[in-house]
């Protein structure tokens, strides 16, 4: 029998163990959390491992990379930008973790780029960053429900809204492919629920709806899929898949001698991540390449091939210098990007920089800060949308995304996908000098 | 030695708990964060003390039963939308009928027969989500215990509030259990541990006995189920396979016979992940060293613990005590 006197001891002894684990630390109130005289601590969750960390694994280092750069121009108003990345894992209970970690622990200001749908609905849910009025700065997340100002007052979204690329892809397929069969791959959250909004807005009926579990994407689930596809003879299949989801579709359709038309949505379709992916499948990259060229794809900034772009350009040279031995693709092109809005949205809360100050700066500024996107960014008082307009391109050889037509035609509509689809002659910012922002 | 009464127990657990709010007031948010979670993997660590430790079965998917918590919690918020009281009752409820249904199958199987069959739940559960559309799929399901009363002034944190919460609830259930494992309950499944068969022919229903430590078990599963949902999200996500195991750990690192102890089991998983970042940080940051060395971590304090204490560090300074003592006289 357990004695009781032990049991009291016991109890004393995991008390007093709890109560020092508790009391080991006491920080002081600052005048604005992770604001200092000589640095602005920021924070992001991102897969750094794990079954989506192919690719996305390169966003924070970028970001990082371009904000070296701008910490070896001055930084912002002399302060140092000090990015803490932590690894999510993509899974929703580690987001929050790690969330808490950064605002807790390591006291960020404001978090940049949290990456993932389910990851970010499930930190503004928990965290609860709204009421706490912590400000979360492009969320890589195209889910519509994120420009809500009211439900997500502090959260600004960075992508086209994935309703809004369902009913562009909805109805470039009414348009150009209306007699074939058409298919659907997507991810059964947010993410595929929201893009379905928009294939239901356009009047896509799918022949076949494939809706797979984040986290089980792989060359064995990726067989039940095709086997579905082919058996509902699917003629075009659009993918709306992550890009280890992606990957697998394309590397089991391909030894099955399935080829329908391929269109790939914007979350999975970088050709560099796509390689990555493949390789442990024993495909080499030049082969790789074959799997996705002729698919149809769309992109809300230009291709990373696509030197003559003054973005593109400036990253590289920035991913060369500050960000060495990492091949530039879209996920690095991403990553400087939404640094560099990062960067702009701190200039603009001004010298002293509050919370209150920077939400209020972009949500008056934002729609004008440069960005790679080409169409702005609709940041405003009453929406965080991120970018509105795709344009539609064909992956070559190379696994370039080559414009459909040569005057790159924009499509838009709008956050929710309520409105027919349009072309538009959105400009986009211009980049500012050497990409360091000088805006106030 | 004598035995402290239930009055005194009950005032040893009042003061705990008093000076635990003192505690809890004087820290940051982080440790009161950490310290909601100290007290909730406590619950957890105790319901598989309760079945393993007391009447002797194995569970390697206790995990599944704070998922079946949680989401009886967050269904009856969700869809009934009960106050927060009672969607702690409900997962109490839910899991201890689940616990009950088990029981009658564990009463049939023992040792790897029984500790497969929990992993399997353990494995399949959780799963279950993404099969219906009213479980949430894989972003889950909002449950939420609300702001913290406007009484208690601006500066009282929402993860203080969740800290209270949670050291309450805790307490609480953390002192029933104590007195049923002290009343003729706790003494029968102690019997059916060290010898079933003697047991039985002391006249003990040993069906009987298993399935009561099961549906109690489960109960306070459940209930630490739904204070993790509170404080994180309700979701599959959140009830991965190796959060059984890591509360196994737990278990047998506090020794898995000490109710006390599991708050020390408690406190070490907690404070894992600190000792393993300050590591990783000394050896450079690698994103692999700072993900993986927890579970590292982990899994070496769980060979050593069964390789030289096999009841828990707990128990073996007590025998080493008593062994003294002897030797003295």
């Amino acid at each position: 029998m357990i004695s009781l006197r032990r049991n009291k001891k016991s109890v004393l002894f995991a008390s007093v163990v709890t109560s020092v684990a508790l009391a080991a630390s006491v920080v002081p109130a600052n005048a604005e959390t992770g604001v200092s005289s000589s640095e602005i601590k920021l924070g992001i969750t991102v897969p750094m491992t794990g079954i989506a960390a192919p690719g996305y694994n390169k966003v924070a280092p970028a970001m990082k990379a371009y904000f070296d750069y701008l910490n070896a121009n001055g930084g912002i108003y002399g302060r140092k930008v000090n990015l803490i990345i932590k690894d999510d894992r993509y899974i929703p209970q580690e987001a929050i973790n790690k969330t808490n970690e950064l605002i807790l622990k390591d006291r960020v200001f404001a978090l940049v780029g949290q990456l993932g749908t389910a990851n970010n609905l499930a930190i503004a849910s928990k965290v609860r960053l709204g009421s706490r009025k912590i400000p979360s700065i492009g969320v890589l997340t195209g889910f519509s429900g994120f420009a809500d100002k009211k439900k997500y007052p502090t959260t600004f979204m960075s992508f086209p809204s994935y309703a809004a690329e369902g009913r562009i892809i909805g109805t470039y397929i009414n348009e150009n492919l209306a007699s074939k069969t058409v298919c659907l791959v997507s991810q059964n959250d947010d993410f595929g629920t929201d893009a379905a909004k928009g294939f239901t807005a356009a009047g896509v009926k799918f022949a076949e709806h494939v809706k797979y579990v984040s986290g089980t994407q792989s060359s064995a689930t990726a067989q039940v899929w095709i086997g579905k596809l082919v058996a509902a003879k699917c003629e075009v299949v659009v993918l709306m898949t992550v890009s280890s989801a992606t990957a697998p579709v394309l590397a089991v359709a391909n030894a099955a001698g399935y080829k329908p038309q391929w269109i790939l949505g914007s979350v999975g379709s970088d050709t560099t991540t796509l390689k990555l992916s493949l390789a442990p499948a024993g495909i080499p990259a030049a082969q790789a390449a074959a799997l996705f060229n002729g698919a149809i794809g769309l992109s809300f900034a230009p291709d990373p091939s696509d030197t003559a772009d003054e973005y593109v350009k400036l990253f590289r040279e920035v991913n060369a210098n500050y960000n060495k031995g990492v091949e530039f693709d879209n996920n690095v092109a991403i990553g400087m990007n939404y640094a560099l809005v990062v960067a702009q949205a701190l200039r603009a809360a001004g010298t002293s920089p509050t919370r209150a100050k920077l939400i209020k700066a972009m949500e008056t500024k934002g729609s004008t800060f440069a960005s790679i996107g080409y169409s702005p960014m609709g940041w405003t008082a009453t929406s965080h949308a991120g970018h509105s307009a795709f344009w539609f391109g064909k992956f070559n050889l190379a696994g370039e995304l080559k414009p459909l037509d040569a005057a790159r035609t924009l499509y838009t509509t709008d956050n929710n996908a309520t409105q027919p689809v349009t072309k538009t002659t959105a400009k986009r910012a211009a980049l500012p000098a050497k990409g360091i922002p000088t805006n106030s | 030695m004598h035995n402290l009464s239930t009055k005194k127990v009950f005032a040893l657990f009042v003061i705990f708990g008093w000076i635990l709010l003192i505690v809890a007031d004087r820290v940051d948010e982080l440790r009161v964060y950490q310290g909601a979670t100290i007290a909730i993997t406590t619950l957890a660590i105790a319901s598989i003390i309760i079945l393993t430790g007391y009447s002797g079965q194995v569970s390697l998917g206790h995990g599944a039963f704070l998922a079946i918590g949680a989401y009886a919690a967050a269904l009856s918020q969700t869809y009934w939308q009960s106050p927060f009281w009672f969607t702690l009752l409900m997962s109490v409820i839910v899991t201890s009928l689940i616990g009950f249904i088990l029981g009658f199958a564990a009463g049939r199987l023992s040792g790897p027969y029984l500790a497969g069959t929990t992993l399997a739940l353990a494995v399949g559960l959780p799963t279950l989500a993404n099969q219906f559309t009213f479980l949430g799929g894989e972003t889950g399901l909002v449950y939420d215990a609300g702001n913290p009363p406007a009484r208690f002034g601006e500066d009282f944190t929402l993860y203080k509030w969740f800290f209270w919460i949670s050291a309450f609830v805790v307490l609480i259930a953390m002192f029933l259990i104590r007195n049923l494992l002290h009343s003729r309950y706790g003494r029968t499944w102690k019997a059916l541990r060290a010898n079933p068969t003697a047991a039985q022919l002391c006249g003990i229903n040993v069906a009987q006995s298993k399935i009561l430590a099961f549906t109690i078990s489960a109960g306070a599963a459940g209930l630490s189920g739904a204070l993790l949902g509170m404080i994180s999200i309700v979701a599959p996500s959140a009830f991965p396979l190796s959060l059984s195991f890591t509360l196994i750990t737990g278990a047998v690192l506090a020794g898995v016979t000490s109710l006390a102890g599991s708050m020390l089991g408690a406190v070490i998983l907690v404070v894992i992940p600190e000792i393993a970042e300050v590591i990783s940080t000394s050896l450079g940051e690698s994103e692999k060293v700072i993900s993986n060395l927890p579970g590292f971590i982990v899994s070496v304090l769980l060979i050593l613990t069964v390789l030289f204490s096999p009841n828990g560090p707990a128990e073996s300074i007590r025998k080493r005590r008593e062994h003294h003592q002897k030797a003295k006289h």
